[in-house]
């Protein structure tokens, strides 16, 4: 009796697609969970003793560091923007969100190009004034390096959801601040951080999972992290085992920090149950105090954007000729269709899950929103042979039906691009999650539950009450998935069809190869895309607003 | 209300349309891998599937060469050595790739070592491919040398300083020695000759010797070793001679000034020989167009693709019949190590074993 009043009250048409969804997202990343388990061999026990310890050191030193200045950024310019006047606000409220177009790697590359002894800074030195400087000090590859190109790629992640977060939530507890006496650095600390924490434990999660998942920067820097480990077993000593069984338990620690996290934050709810949400009224400042503040903005702008993009804009009409032909019209193209495609998968499926992780109160509905997140934390190319050992199993299983249709090859689905997006959204669901989970969070339960209790079935509630409230976490969450799509590399080297480029794959074979000239156009490309999106998303945004 | 409904649902379609768009769509593509529409034209001499991990305009422009000469459509996946590796291994007998085509002679010696090539018989290849630069059972061909040379700084060092790998870990070179890290793929290969050379001892020895020496803790690339000489960090770098003719015809005029102030070296000319690694490919197992696989690597080692490698990508040819373009000639003739490439593959996990152990970053 008590069963069937249960799946009476839970078996609904979200909570089944939520299962479905969620089991067909993890099922790659099961197989390497399972590798924990496996029995270690004699490669296992060098990693062991020579590898791990110092690595994992130097893990926990970026991860902490980058985790802490992105916090810092992000959550001080979502403020700033949110609550003052200065000179072309309008313009960083997204310009500060651009960063994120650069992939971290080209960031990375780039910013060495620029320091390093033929770079323009040193050049210029030597060329122009005769000065030799130590070659030292321009020196980026080194951990702190790290920290810098990680913290000023990846700031974006909290500065955009924690604005978004402010912008509509925080307005009362402001002014009541300001009205008891608060000064604005008591604000900040007691008010805006505390009040934000949701919002800040999203966007930063997701930051410290793509500092975890990165091989890019730190094996061009020559620093030996966790995924090193990874990567030296499986590319080293050729012992894929060992490095899935890494892979897996790095997993399984991060997995532990995000529950814990969901754990302890408990039932504590920062949802309004107030219909009119008062938007909060920037104020400002006297000439110094604005003259200050545009100062801090342009200055992370310039370093995060600018300087990068003149830079390979520079390089990009240096080997333009040589680089350019028509296949790029292709490689745009694929690129944009992927991302378009993935993005979309990504929000539907993010919708479903947030929509019923909301709705239910049992602790395994949270539990389930935290393994949408788990194939973020690891490398990219170990959750690649993931979907392909799916993948290939299900076309074994499909032999008979290709068989029928007259099809004499034995893998279909396998050398397919759906393959390709199946990975792109499996990897990339927490980044479409993250700012729905928060959207929901935000509008919490109430207008739901009033119009349940008058009579509106939760399907059309959904789409009348919810969506509609939601809109601006779901444009944020697709360009956000958008953009990732349109960066990504490893999967896309892994499991890419016959003939298949994208814009990142392109960038790669030349930066991969030391000729980060002629990876410029393609990396080009690549921001300007991701940029024209962000701009979309910041109208549609404003539109949304008003 | 409904309106609203409506979109979302429109927008589901629209996706949905766009999935089975891209999934027939790559079916049109896959057909002629598949080999079903070959019996429609009889003109069309079919396909040969390629995973490769190198990323050459050179290469890229050979393939279309070959299309045109031999109507075979070239189709290929390029991405890293060891991750199609492991896809070659779990597709299995389903694979689709004919030709596993890498830049690292141990990572071809993996391949066979895995299963996944076959042996093939075929008089061009073995007459433009020498004995030591392919497999024993014929299972890859090397296609193309690179040599791991000494880079040194003209005004500080001259030739007469250097001699062998052996002696940079001697006492004259404390603090000069640049290379980079132990990740890196050459540097794996480098200790792999030195271990079936000179045994495990020696090549631990010499990595030893080498950590004691370098400059700085290695970082960068092979070119990032060159500039880090011009900037007087160091010396002397290890690095290969193709990343060095790259930087020599770079486009930015500094790094071109860089090359210019560094002379290249061959070591061990006296005793065992100057460390050659190739590139090289072979039919997979389950290849599905073994006879096109054949043509295409016969075409690859034929004086005329051979002359191109060294040409445009600055790597020394393995066919004995080519001679090395100008820049590379202008470096000198030089005695490579007598080995077996497959040695490479053989040493390489316990190469970067004892490269961790003397904790060589």
């Amino acid at each position: 009796m008590k069963a069937i009043r249960f799946f009476r009250l839970h078996l609904n048409v979200w909570s089944i697609m939520s299962i479905i969804f969620t089991l067909l997202i993890i099922s790659p990343t099961l197989s390497i969970f399972i590798q924990i388990f496996e029995k270690p061999n004699e490669n296992w026990y060098h990693i062991q003793e020579f590898l791990l310890k110092n690595y994992i050191q130097n893990t926990l030193v970026i991860v902490f560091f980058t985790g802490f200045f992105s916090v810092m950024i992000g959550v001080s310019l979502a403020w700033l923007v949110t609550a003052y006047r200065f000179p072309l606000r309008n313009f960083f409220k997204w310009g500060l969100i651009l960063p994120l177009a650069i992939p971290p790697y080209i960031g990375a590359y780039t910013y060495h190009g620029i320091l390093n002894y033929t770079g323009v800074v040193q050049a210029t030195l030597r060329n122009q004034f005769d000065i030799k400087a130590n070659h030292a000090y321009f020196d980026i590859m080194n951990i702190p390096g790290a920290i810098f190109i990680f913290t000023i790629f990846l700031y974006p992640y909290v500065y955009i959801i924690t604005r978004a977060y402010l912008e509509q939530q925080s307005a009362s507890l402001v002014e009541n601040a300001r009205l008891l006496g608060s000064g604005p650095v008591q604000l900040f600390f007691r008010v805006i951080m505390p009040i934000s924490r949701t919002a800040i434990v999203g966007g930063v999660s997701l930051v410290v999972l793509e500092v975890l998942n990165d091989y890019g920067v730190v094996s061009y820097f020559g620093i030996q992290v966790f995924t090193t480990a990874i990567f030296q077993a499986w590319f080293g000593m050729s012992d894929v085992a060992s490095a899935i069984k890494l892979a897996g338990i790095l997993m399984a620690i991060v997995f532990a920090i995000l529950f814990l996290e969901k754990v302890l934050r408990g039932r504590k709810k920062y949802s309004y149950s107030n219909a009119k949400v008062r938007p909060l009224e920037p104020i400002s400042l006297s000439r110094e105090k604005t003259a200050v503040l545009f100062v801090y903005t342009a200055l992370i702008f310039t370093i995060g954007f600018v300087i990068p993009f003149v830079q390979l804009f520079q390089w990009m009409l240096l080997t333009f000729e040589k680089v350019a032909s028509e296949e790029f019209l292709t490689l745009i193209f694929n690129s944009v269709y992927v991302s378009l495609i993935a993005a979309s998968l990504i929000m539907v499926i993010a919708l479903v899950i947030g929509n019923f992780t909301r709705l239910s109160d049992g602790a395994w509905a949270k539990a389930v929103s935290r393994i949408t997140v788990l194939g973020y934390s690891i490398p990219g190319a170990v959750i690649a042979i993931g979907v392909l050992t799916f993948f290939l199993w299900i076309d074994r299983q499909l032999k008979g039906v290709y068989h029928a249709m007259g099809i004499e090859a034995p893998i279909i689905l396998s050398l397919s691009i759906i393959m390709l997006l199946f990975a792109y959204v499996s990897r990339f669901l927490a980044i479409g999650f993250n700012p729905i989970d928060s959207g929901f969070d935000k509008i919490g339960r109430s207008f739901t539950e009033a119009s349940r209790l008058l009579g509106i079935p939760l399907t059309r509630t959904f789409f009348k009450v919810d969506l509609p409230m939601i809109r601006g976490a779901v444009f944020g969450g697709f360009t956000l998935a958008f953009i990732e799509v349109m960066k990504e590399l490893p999967l896309t080297l892994l499991l890419q069809p016959f003939n298949f480029y994208t814009l990142a794959t392109k960038a790669f074979q030349y930066a991969n190869d030391e000729r980060i000239y002629e990876a410029a156009l393609a990396s080009m490309l690549i921001i300007l895309i991701s940029g024209v999106s962000i701009f979309i998303f910041h109208k549609v945004l404003e539109k949304e607003n008003r | 209300m409904n309106n609203r409904k409506f979109k979302f649902l429109s927008i589901l379609f629209t996706l949905a349309v766009m999935l089975l768009a891209a999934c027939s769509g790559n079916n049109n593509s896959a057909e002629p891998e598949t080999g079903t529409k070959a019996d429609e034209e009889t003109k069309d001499a079919g396909v040969v599937n390629l995973y490769t991990s190198r990323h050459y305009e050179t290469d890229d422009a050979l393939f279309e060469q070959f299309t045109e000469e031999t109507g075979i459509k070239v189709n290929v996946v390029k991405g890293e050595e060891d991750e199609l590796m492991e896809r070659l291994t779990r597709e299995g007998e389903a694979t689709e790739a004919d030709v596993f085509y890498t830049a690292d002679a141990g990572r071809l010696h993996w391949a066979k070592e895995k299963g996944l090539l076959q042996s093939i018989e075929s008089e061009t290849l073995e007459a433009n491919v020498p004995e030591n630069y392919r497999d024993i059972d014929n299972e890859w061909f090397g296609l193309t040398k690179r040599a791991r040379v000494i880079v040194y700084a003209k005004d500080r060092v001259t030739p007469e300083d250097l001699s062998t790998y052996e002696a940079l870990t001697e006492e004259q070179w404390k603090g000069k020695v640049l290379i980079r890290s132990s990740e890196n793929i050459y540097n794996q290969s480098l200790v792999a000759s030195f271990i079936s050379l000179n045994g495990a001892d020696a090549a631990k020895e010499w990595a030893q010797g080498i950590v004691n020496n370098m400059a700085r803790d290695p970082e960068g690339g092979d070119r990032d070793q060159a500039k880090a000489i011009a900037a007087g960090e160091g010396d002397v770098a290890v690095m290969n001679t193709y990343y060095f003719g790259q930087m020599l015809n770079s486009e930015d005029a500094e790094e071109v000034k860089v090359a210019e102030q560094l002379g290249v070296f061959f070591p061990n000319q006296e005793t065992n020989g100057t460390h050659v690694n190739v590139s090289g490919a072979g039919v997979t197992k389950h290849a599905k167009n073994k006879e096109n696989a054949i043509k295409f690597l016969e075409f690859l080692s034929s004086e005329e693709a051979q002359g191109q490698f060294s040409e445009a990508n600055y790597e020394y040819p393995v066919n004995p019949n080519v001679e090395p373009s100008e820049l590379l000639a202008s470096w000198g003739d030089f005695k490579a190590q007598d080995l077996n490439m497959s040695e490479l593959g053989k040493y390489n996990a316990d190469a970067l074993k004892l490269m961790n152990e003397v904790e060589w970053k």
